[in-house]
């Protein structure tokens, strides 16, 4: 892509390209369980991992402790460049 | 900063910080997103959904209570399912609302800036990985292939009368066997399909199997992989799964789509 008029926020690519990028259908709906595993970062497999549980069953162990490590380096990053 | 201040007037808020304990929550980088695309689709906790631009990048955010997304509190709420839940779902929606009008990357859950200024540092950034990652999906969706091996019939069965105990053994041996067998081709079978459509996409991924009570399924999940497919590709891709369908009937398959990327935006370092 050469796109150098990157304020033209109205018309960012041509014409053509906005038919091509829209998806040939309607998108489907997506059950939890497939949401999770890529919202949670799919295939990551890291240790000390958070149990989600429902009704006291232990149900799937997902990567959510990547999810909190990666909110925590974020903020602190954030609160840094906030007093510098 | 390095954009002018007019290339941020999308974004309501400019570059103060946000209300005091509150954070932008990040759904999305798109490309070429038009202005009003986000008219019909509302955030996390029904939150107004805005733009930050970054040259020819928008990040796709709201503003959401540090006290559901800080560190602790996550901790606490991701233990919560039916807040995970009403959550992930809320993301999705946003998801689908843009990527159904431009080249979209989605986010990770629980991607939070502290304001609008370290969104366009993000932005800024990662603009290089971004942009190949927009590239990658640009005018693909992604559709999801599991292969379910159905669950083997159940229970010993009592040893019928006038056998011996040693002709019994013998014959749970065998059936243990046959089970086996079972196992091992259904395993190949499952490589099989994953190697077919992987030929017919322009990326593949394996993500690990699902567990069967939070999914629902009975049997053995042999595949859950996920293909990034051109949508002019989508017809003869979702003709392929019915095919394979038909040639293994010894295994379920099950293909969905197409959905946004969300298997494929990510970043090269992740």
């Amino acid at each position: 892509m050469s796109t150098t008029r990157s304020e033209a926020a109205a018309v960012p690519a041509a014409g053509r390209r906005r038919a091509a990028e829209k998806p040939a259908r309607d998108l489907a709906p997506i059950a939890l369980v497939d949401l999770l595993d890529r919202l949670l970062g799919s295939g990551v497999v890291v240790a000390g991992d958070v149990v989600v549980s429902l009704a006291g069953v232990d149900l799937v162990e997902i990567r959510l402790q990547l999810v909190i490590s990666a909110v925590r380096a974020e903020m602190a990053r954030d609160r840094r460049g906030e007093a510098g | 900063m390095g954009t002018s201040g007019d290339a941020s007037r999308v974004s309501t808020a400019g570059a103060g910080a946000p209300p005091l304990g509150t954070a932008r929550y990040l759904y999305a980088v798109c490309r070429g997103l038009p202005d009003d695309a986000l008219s019909q689709v509302r955030g996390i906790d029904n939150s107004l959904v805005e733009l930050v631009p970054y040259e020819d990048l928008v990040a796709v955010v709201s503003t959401v209570p540090m006290d559901s997304f800080g560190e602790d509190a996550l901790r606490r709420h991701l233990e919560d399912l039916a807040w995970l839940e009403s959550t992930v779902r809320a993301h999705d929606a946003v998801i689908q609302a843009v990527a159904v009008q431009a080249p979209t990357a989605p986010l990770r859950f629980a991607t939070v800036c502290f304001d609008d200024d370290a969104v366009r540092a993000r932005l800024e950034e990662r603009y290089v990985p971004l942009t190949r990652a927009l590239d990658r999906v640009q005018g693909c969706g992604e559709w999801s292939v599991k292969v379910l091996a159905p669950a083997p019939a159940t229970g010993a069965a009592a040893r019928p009368a006038g056998m011996t105990g040693a002709e019994y053994l013998r014959l749970r041996k065998e059936q243990s066997q046959r089970r086996t067998d079972a196992d091992e081709r259904a395993a190949a079978t499952a490589l099989a399909i994953h190697e077919d459509l992987a030929t017919r996409s322009r990326a593949s991924r394996r993500l690990p199997a699902q567990d069967p009570r939070l999914s629902g399924h009975s049997g053995t999940m042999l595949l859950n992989a996920a293909y990034l497919v051109p949508d002019d590709d989508a017809d003869a891709f979702e003709a392929a799964i019915s095919g394979l369908r038909s040639d293994h009937g010894d295994v379920v398959v099950d293909g969905r789509g197409p959905w946004p990327p969300y298997s494929f935006a990510m970043l090269d370092e992740q």
